[in-house]
């Protein structure tokens, strides 16, 4: 048989149970759109955390206080004790010629009052660098002045929502706060930047750093920011970090050291995993629908029986008539797939036209994927029917009994 | 050339083992028309089935042509079967989705014939039957006799040399019935090979050589 006969007879099969072979495709086009769907929502995500990771800058380092591997021996109980990650500390990784910026956090929470309105909030003290490092700017005032990071000053920059919370609609520049028990003026409004790395960046008020340590009286950083001197120093600039605190803690390795492409690496991954887990789970509806393609198929052989006989009557091969039943199956599963996605992309379309903040991508293996599994399924599926009518004995066939 | 040689054929059903052939024995020249006639039970469709390499014999030989045909593999037999034998069935066996045209179409589209090629062998087909007209009728459009007809033609697209009809008037009135059967006649007449599996003695008695079977075995020639 010609394979443009073969086609054509499965298609001509198809449509004479148009409402069998419909609600088939229709099963098939579900699965297909599932995979895709949930696999976009998945890889939106991962573009969403990634973007909001890019938004720090792509060559930064954190530096954290405690060391994050264990090399064995002794337990810690004895003797070896954690150290602070002092102000001093963050000064002197400056010293390295692959480090640009160096931006120490010292992080609290503490009541700020002004005006007889009150509100706990985070307070971040750190120094002028902090705004290039993270990529922020002032939307009114100024940011902390560069002086000497060691001296405290009496100046707050404050958020966006915690400047509307004490001061209403009236510029908060000027303004004089209350700190904890310590009296700040502020200079500054942070340009609303929403919510970054899970900071609230528009509720928290933002101190010198040596203010900070004072106010909590506590010497040890939170962390330190270090921006590298482009990309390929981000090793290198790592390297000296350790080195220059190892020296300063008298041999202890006591820091850990994390690059940004570490982070987005992690996250990239476990966001990666979890889109393909899910699609996968979704790929089992494909699976259902194949087997909804056999049940339609044996049915088809079953009622079609006199049809096989008389075909093999005509001089039909075994191969032939297996043949025209796997590409009926086939045909479902292909034509289903392709409404499926073709489905998916609008409704793809249709979301993202709804939401501003997140956006739906469909990754360019999703559809490829969807339709691979919705073949295969239809063919491993469509087997069985298949070599039940070609082997149909022509003679029972024909008199079907 | 058709030649049977000691030719069995046993079912089982249930316990019990039915004789449908015993031992036999017929040969067909070419261009002859044979009526095999007998009561119902007797192997006359076992004995057409056989001929048509529909079924296999459990024993004997069966030469067509001069091919010794009980040992050919499935692949092989479906070749003779598209090449050399047209059938004519009982209850016609038209496929209901498709328009006479394909219905004839079929072997030829098995057989892999290229469509333009086909198209013209159909039309003689059709022609020769007297169908021109209803081409593009379903057979749920035609009536008996047009559908046997229509099988007719199906059964001659391929130009074979053995026309097996099995009871080709059963389900006709009279009249339909008598178009069916000077078809049938009209092309041994063009030197097919004709052989016809009947009860109807009026049917049977129109053939030049009348085989009667009766409980698996050929009584009279």
């Amino acid at each position: 048989m010609r394979s443009g006969d073969v086609i054509g007879g499965a298609l001509r099969a198809l449509t004479a149970h148009g409402a069998r072979s419909w609600l088939t495709l229709l099963a098939v086009a579900f699965g297909s759109a599932a995979v895709v769907l949930l696999s976009s929502l998945g890889e939106g995500a991962r573009r969403y955390v990634l973007e909001e990771f890019t938004q720090l800058g792509t060559h930064l380092l954190i530096v954290l206080p405690g060391r994050n591997e264990t090399a064995g021996g002794a337990p810690p109980l004895l003797g070896e004790t954690p150290r602070d990650l002092t102000l001093q500390d963050a000064l002197a990784m400056l010293r390295s010629v692959h480090v640009q910026q160096v931006a120490p956090i010292a992080v609290g929470q503490a009541p700020v009052s002004a005006e007889g309105r009150e509100r706990e909030v985070t307070i971040l003290g750190t120094t002028a660098d902090f705004l290039d490092v993270r990529h922020l700017s002032v939307a009114s005032g100024r940011f902390l002045p560069s002086g000497d990071p060691e001296r405290a000053m009496p100046y707050a920059v404050v958020g966006q929502t915690l400047a509307e919370a004490l001061f209403g609609n009236a510029s908060p520049v000027g303004r004089r706060v209350r700190i904890g028990d310590r009296r700040f003026r502020i200079i500054g409004v942070l340009s609303s930047s929403g919510v970054s790395m899970g900071d609230n960046l528009a509720d928290l008020a933002i101190v010198p750093v040596a203010s900070a340590q004072a106010l909590f009286d506590n010497p040890g950083l939170f962390r330190v920011l270090v921006q590298a001197r482009g990309r390929q120093g981000l090793d290198r600039a790592a390297e000296d970090l350790r080195r220059i605190v190892r020296e300063r803690h008298e041999g202890e390795d006591d820091v850990t050291v994390i690059t940004q492409d570490a982070i987005l690496g992690t996250f990239d991954r476990i966001l990666g995993a979890l889109t393909l887990a899910v699609a996968g789970i979704a790929a089992i509806s494909l699976v259902v629908a194949g087997i909804l393609i056999m049940n339609v198929m044996l049915v088809s052989v079953s009622q079609r029986t006199a049809e096989v006989g008389l075909l093999k009557a005509l001089g039909a091969r075994q191969r032939d008539v297996m043949a025209l039943f796997l590409t009926e199956a086939f045909l479902l599963a292909g034509a289903g797939t392709v409404a499926g996605v073709v489905l998916a992309y609008l409704g793809v379309w249709l979301v993202n036209m709804h939401l501003q903040a997140f956006h739906l991508s469909i990754p360019l293996w999703a559809p490829l994927a969807a339709t691979l599994v919705a073949l295969a399924a239809g063919l491993v599926f469509g087997l069985l029917p298949a070599r039940r009518a070609s082997r149909l004995d022509p003679v029972t066939a024909l008199t079907g009994r | 050339m058709i030649e049977l040689a000691g030719i069995e054929r046993t079912f089982r059903v249930g316990d019990e083992v039915v004789h449908a052939l015993r031992a036999v024995d017929l040969s067909l020249a070419d261009g002859e028309y044979a009526a095999v006639m007998g009561p119902s039970g007797s192997g006359k469709s076992t004995l057409l089935n056989i001929l048509g390499l529909l079924d296999r014999p459990d024993a004997g030989s069966y030469r067509l042509d001069g091919i010794e045909t009980t040992t050919l593999p499935e692949e092989r037999r479906a070749r003779l079967r598209r090449e050399r034998i047209g059938f004519v069935f009982q209850a016609f066996h038209l496929i209901p989705r498709l328009s006479a045209f394909e219905n004839v179409e079929l072997p030829l589209v098995l057989a892999g014939v290229a469509p333009r090629v086909r198209r013209e062998r159909v039309r003689q087909s059709l022609a020769s039957v007297g169908l021109t007209p209803r081409a593009a009728h379903r057979p749920d459009q035609l009536s008996g006799g047009q559908r046997q007809r229509v099988a007719i033609a199906r059964a001659t697209v391929m130009a074979p040399g053995l026309i097996l009809a099995d009871e080709p008037t059963g389900n006709l009135d009279r009249a339909s019935g008598e178009e069916v059967v000077e078809a049938l006649e009209a092309l041994n007449r063009q030197g097919m090979t004709l052989v016809v599996v009947t009860h109807d003695p009026a049917l049977g008695d129109r053939a030049r050589r009348r085989v009667q079977m009766d409980d698996g075995a050929v009584l009279a020639d």
